[in-house]
């Protein structure tokens, strides 16, 4: 599949492995692929999102945020401490026993880098949307993959940590969608 | 941080969104803990038997939870 892809299409994959360690982060999702596309000024993701107002540095933001946020804003350790739970405490206590980063939370924990490792994998999400990318394309009648169709497949799978982030920033499925189009009927 | 200072009420907020949220945080705690003595207690050598008799389960339940990732975790 990845014969097929543009210079800017293969440039952001490796961009988004880059991102993906640049964050300490041990999968490269959808977010870092994302960014990674951000890094290619000439693709037409790139174009568009920046029309849009969603840069870089915007998305990073939000994507930190993300991984440390729960929807109403109120954190772990604080909502535990309303019901007499120091979570600091508990937290303590089992490092006591178990040793440093015993208790760390799920997401932390598949954000953390592994230590041995220099490779880091693609999250299933991702390479779904990679695939759908490919399907984006046949449907066009594209003989090529470039930004664009890794954008739609993104769109298109629509769970992934980039779009919930793009929404947060006020840049929803159905708009990108029609800006991409849009840009590929003037280019073509 | 406006949640901060509502949660320095906390017991006595009725604010779902508060309570809420310590369930799910609680519950993550939870499985956190879980994860981890289901792990050491294992690698001490106890029995799915005895683990599900401690956490007051079925040996079943507790297998069928914590078996496929002990096999993440086993040292190479």
């Amino acid at each position: 599949m990845f014969e097929r892809f543009t210079h800017p299409a293969r440039e952001s994959v490796v961009a988004a492995q880059v991102a993906a360690r640049r964050l300490g982060h041990d999968r490269i999702g959808t977010e870092h692929l994302l960014l990674g596309m951000l890094e290619q000024p000439d693709s037409v993701a790139a174009r568009v999102l920046t029309e849009l107002g969603a840069t870089p540095a915007a998305i990073e933001q939000e994507i930190q945020a993300e991984l440390g946020r729960a929807p109403s804003g109120i954190g772990d350790a604080e909502a535990l401490g309303a019901i007499g739970i120091n979570l600091d405490e508990v937290r303590r206590r089992i490092e006591a026993a178990f040793g440093p980063d015993a208790l760390c939370g799920r997401r932390a924990k598949r954000y953390r880098r592994g230590m041995l490792s220099d490779h880091i994998p693609f999250t299933p999400r991702n390479k779904k949307v990679l695939e759908l990318s490919l399907r984006e394309a046949l449907r066009l009648g594209h003989k090529y993959i470039g930004t664009e169709h890794i954008m739609l497949g993104m769109i298109r799978e629509g769970q992934g940590l980039a779009m919930l982030v793009l929404t947060r920033l006020g840049v929803g499925p159905e708009v990108l969608r029609t800006r991409i189009l849009d840009e590929l009927r003037e280019a073509g | 941080m406006d949640s901060a200072t509502e949660l320095a009420n906390g017991l006595d907020s009725k604010d779902p969104r508060v309570g809420l949220r310590a369930v799910s945080a609680l519950r993550r705690l939870l499985e956190e803990l879980e994860a981890l003595q289901v792990t050491n207690a294992r690698s001490q050598g106890w029995s799915w038997q005895d683990i599900a008799a401690e956490l007051g389960v079925s040996r079943q339940a507790v297998h069928k939870k914590h078996a496929a990732r002990r096999g993440l975790l086993r040292r190479d």
